[in-house]
């Protein structure tokens, strides 16, 4: 028999493994479809908005009621309730009813008009970081404000246009640039990685069990036979089906970020489907690669949960590895998933040239590597090796 | 007291099972001692220090100079290189070099001397949205110190006390309540905690009913199954699972915080009275999520990537006021998002019980409908037996 009819009769074996087990349906297609919608309906607003805010107003004037109903117009703050005082203000944050709130004392009003500087302050809680930081902006904002419209005014009394009176009030302005991103959609940050590392994961985990559970049920023989007991294509036979469902899911993945919310593509598609391609494999790399090094369908597991789990964090989507401890940095290269997001940022996010990241394409392909390590040894347990129960 | 002795003997059996199992144990005990420590140790740095950027100074002044030093100056930014203009500072940052810009425009000195509004533009890679925070909080750090320097030398003869009460007629202070210094550790670690002791206790209890249930494949005996009633099989198996959680939660609830420095200002009652309920709530959870084990493994690849959405629908991250209604309605299906939100609150905020109160409730509820669902799995799964 050719090689390409072996290979072939081993894949049609798979196809039909993969039809006969719902574990294969629910971990192909349904775990990631369902993780999929998830992150993307989670955070179909792009940034949070109307985050529950409260308002301790003492002075309770028509100036400070202003004041609070502008803050209540800002995207992220919404005021729902008013406290009498601050402890009370503090509790409802203890109770997680409102991520922040605002303090206006007695005598605000009054201390401005004549001139003695008055405070009026924001609490937010840090706990819950986005929420958190999202409370403090509008915040802080809506305090500048006041203080520059009360300033402006004494200055348009005096006389000054508008120019002048901001030259005078703030000589120097920040103009931010969120390069590429310019409305700091959280979304695009985690979505991007999100979606392909849960794919990541479930391929992995696949990758193993499909392979494992050959020796368990004592077919890796038969599976072995079909190859001529040739290890490479008896592996190029099995998976070749994952990959193509794998990059189907992938493709789903892709059009559900870059079709349906439209998340920045500055360098065209193609890139970005190699990526996913590069992903996929060093993914089933990875598994082949834990088969071989541990002899137990459940070490093998453990380690590519372990593995995959800690994707998400190191790749440092969330959190940048510029502040992670050296030895963290340096192990992050041994992961897919930082790889492709370093890619992902340089293709789909800002649109560079390939050759800037070329290290990380390097990484991806290094991971193809990995079960050319292993194969012998895969080889031996695969026809030696008994399932111990 | 026959039922007693039944049970404690389910017990002494679920126990061993448990701890004799190598692939049990890794969830068990490896896994909840490995990973606080992994994650603690990832985001000991608790910020972003000292973000690469560039300098463009087309006004090259000494009033630019100044800003640029300061912001230098500052935890947030390092200026790791000056650039002539925006082309060499793109190319930079796509090199990865640096991954913000300050950008001080021709006019900058001249618009200030003649009492016009000067701009300073920043630009930030926004692979991540620390870079921009970094760069954005420092720069606006300089700008506010320099522009009071600057309306200072416009009104000479002014005290200092004048000047700020023109720039500030209502001055405004900042009180940050919890996690003050924003810190990454402190915000994400008590989530990743109450997320492993739900997780692990789910895959491992999925693999005990697994192995169980591939015994009853080969027919091999199981003798600590004979003869009992579904009860006491629940019961002894609820209070072994319980036992050893009890200690993993003291684990990573106690301990862990307080080896790596988070924030910990718990009332140790408090603590108490949430995180037992917390653990049995778990405990009859993952009795009933392993209904669905058929073999050892195949659990394990059907519930470890649930832990993510999890821990997102927790409102931990995405703000749970934000989570839209139908996740909202699934993340309450999972203890986990009452253990993750009322141990924030007890050990961060040091909230009373009075103050989880909703999430305290919610896990009683959970309790008593998961314990009676638990019973429902045991009668079906070892019912047959009592015929037999």
């Amino acid at each position: 028999m050719s090689s390409i009819s072996q290979v072939y009769e081993i894949s049609k074996r798979e196809v039909k493994r993969l039809a006969a087990r719902p574990i294969y349906t629910f971990c192909m297609v349904i775990a990631p479809v369902a993780a999929f919608l998830f992150f993307t309906t989670l955070m179909g607003e792009g940034l949070p908005t109307e985050l529950p805010a409260g308002v301790v107003d003492e002075d309770n004037t028509s100036v400070t009621r202003e004041v609070i109903r502008n803050l209540d117009a800002f995207q992220q703050t919404n005021i729902i309730e008013h406290f009498p005082d601050v402890a009370s203000a503090r509790k409802a944050i203890q109770q997680g009813k409102i991520y922040s709130f605002y303090y206006i004392p007695k005598g605000t009003t009054r201390d401005a008009i004549s001139g003695k500087q008055p405070t009026v302050s924001f609490y937010t809680t840090g706990s819950y970081l986005v929420a958190g930081s999202l409370a403090y902006r509008d915040m802080k904002m809506m305090s500048e404000l006041a203080a520059a419209g009360i300033g402006r005014e004494t200055l348009y009394a005096k006389g000054y246009t508008e120019d002048q009176a901001m030259a005078v009030l703030q000589p120097i302005k920040m103009e931010m640039h969120a390069i590429n991103n310019p409305l700091i959609n959280y979304s695009v940050y985690l979505s991007n990685i999100l979606l392909p590392g849960v794919l990541m994961l479930l391929i992995m985990q696949v990758t193993i069990y499909a392979i494992y559970v050959e020796l368990k049920e004592e077919t890796s023989k038969e599976w072995l036979d079909l190859a001529g007991n040739d290890i490479v294509k008896a592996l190029i036979g099995k998976l070749l089906p994952h990959v193509v469902i794998w990059f189907i899911m992938g493709i789903f993945c892709f059009s559900i970020l870059y079709e349906w919310w439209k998340f920045p593509l500055h360098s065209g598609i193609g890139p970005m489907l190699l990526a996913l391609l590069m992903l996929i494999n060093a993914a089933l790399g990875f598994g082949i690669f834990l088969c071989g090094m541990l002899p137990s369908l459940r070490w093998a597991l453990s380690l590519a949960t372990l593995w995959g789990v800690l994707s998400f964090p190191i790749s440092g989507f969330s959190f940048p590895q510029i502040a992670f401890p050296a030895p963290l940095k340096a192990l992050s290269w041994l992961f897919p998933l930082r790889n492709y997001y370093l890619i992902y940022v340089d293709q789909a996010l800002n649109g560079r040239p390939m050759y800037y990241s070329w290290i990380n394409w390097a990484v991806m392909i290094a991971f193809l590597g990995l079960p050319i390590m292993v194969l012998g040894r895969l080889k031996k347990f695969l026809l030696e090796y008994h399932y111990t129960h | 007291m026959k039922w007693l002795r039944n049970s404690i003997e389910v017990f002494i059996y679920e126990l061993k099972c448990a701890l004799l199992d190598e692939g049990v144990v890794v969830f068990f005990v490896i896994v909840p001692l490995l990973y606080p420590v992994l994650y603690a140790y990832l985001y000991s740095n608790e910020n972003v220090r000292e973000v690469a950027t560039l300098a463009i100074d087309n006004c090259n002044t000494q009033l630019s100079r100044e800003f640029l030093r300061r912001a230098d100056a500052t935890g947030d930014i390092e200026i790791v290189g000056h650039c002539a203009e925006m082309e060499e500072a793109k190319e930079l940052i796509n090199q990865h070099q640096a991954y913000c810009i300050i950008y001080i425009p021709k006019d900058f000195e001249k618009n200030i001397v003649e009492f016009r509004q000067s701009t300073v533009e920043l630009y930030a890679d926004m692979g991540s949205i620390m870079y921009y925070k970094g760069v954005l909080s420092g720069c606006t750090e300089v700008s506010l110190d320099m522009n009071n320097e600057i309306k200072a030398q416009r009104l000479p003869g002014a005290t200092e006390e004048q000047i700020s009460t023109f720039q500030y007629p209502i001055k405004y202070e900042y009180v940050p309540l919890t996690n003050t210094q924003s810190g990454f550790a402190t915000f994400i670690i008590p989530g990743v905690l109450m997320m492993i002791i739900q997780q692990t206790m789910i895959l491992g209890v999925g693999m005990m009913a697994g192995e169980e249930r591939e015994k009853n494949r080969r027919h091999e005996a199981q003798p600590h199954i004979i003869g009992k009633n579904p009860v006491e099989m629940l019961f002894g198996k609820a209070s072994a699972i319980f036992l050893i959680y009890v200690l993993v939660a003291t684990y990573v609830a106690c301990i862990v915080p307080v080896l790596f420095n988070l924030a910990h200002i718990w009332h140790w009652q408090t603590l108490l009275a949430f995180m037992l309920p917390y653990v049995l709530s778990c405990t009859f959870f993952s009795i009933i999520i392993s209904a669905f084990a058929h073999d050892r493994e195949s659990f394990i690849i059907m519930f470890v990537f649930v832990s993510i959405p999890l821990l997102f629908a927790s409102g931990i991250s995405w703000p749970g006021s934000n989570v839209p209604t139908f996740w909202k309605g699934f993340s309450w299906l999972f203890p986990s998002t009452f253990g993750v939100n009322g141990f924030v609150r007890i050990s961060e905020m040091g909230a009373t019980l009075n103050d989880v109160q909703h999430e305290l409730s919610a896990l009683w509820i959970q309790i008593v409908a998961y314990g009676i669902i638990a019973y429902l799995v045991c009668k079906r799964t070892y019912g047959k037996h009592l015929w037999e």
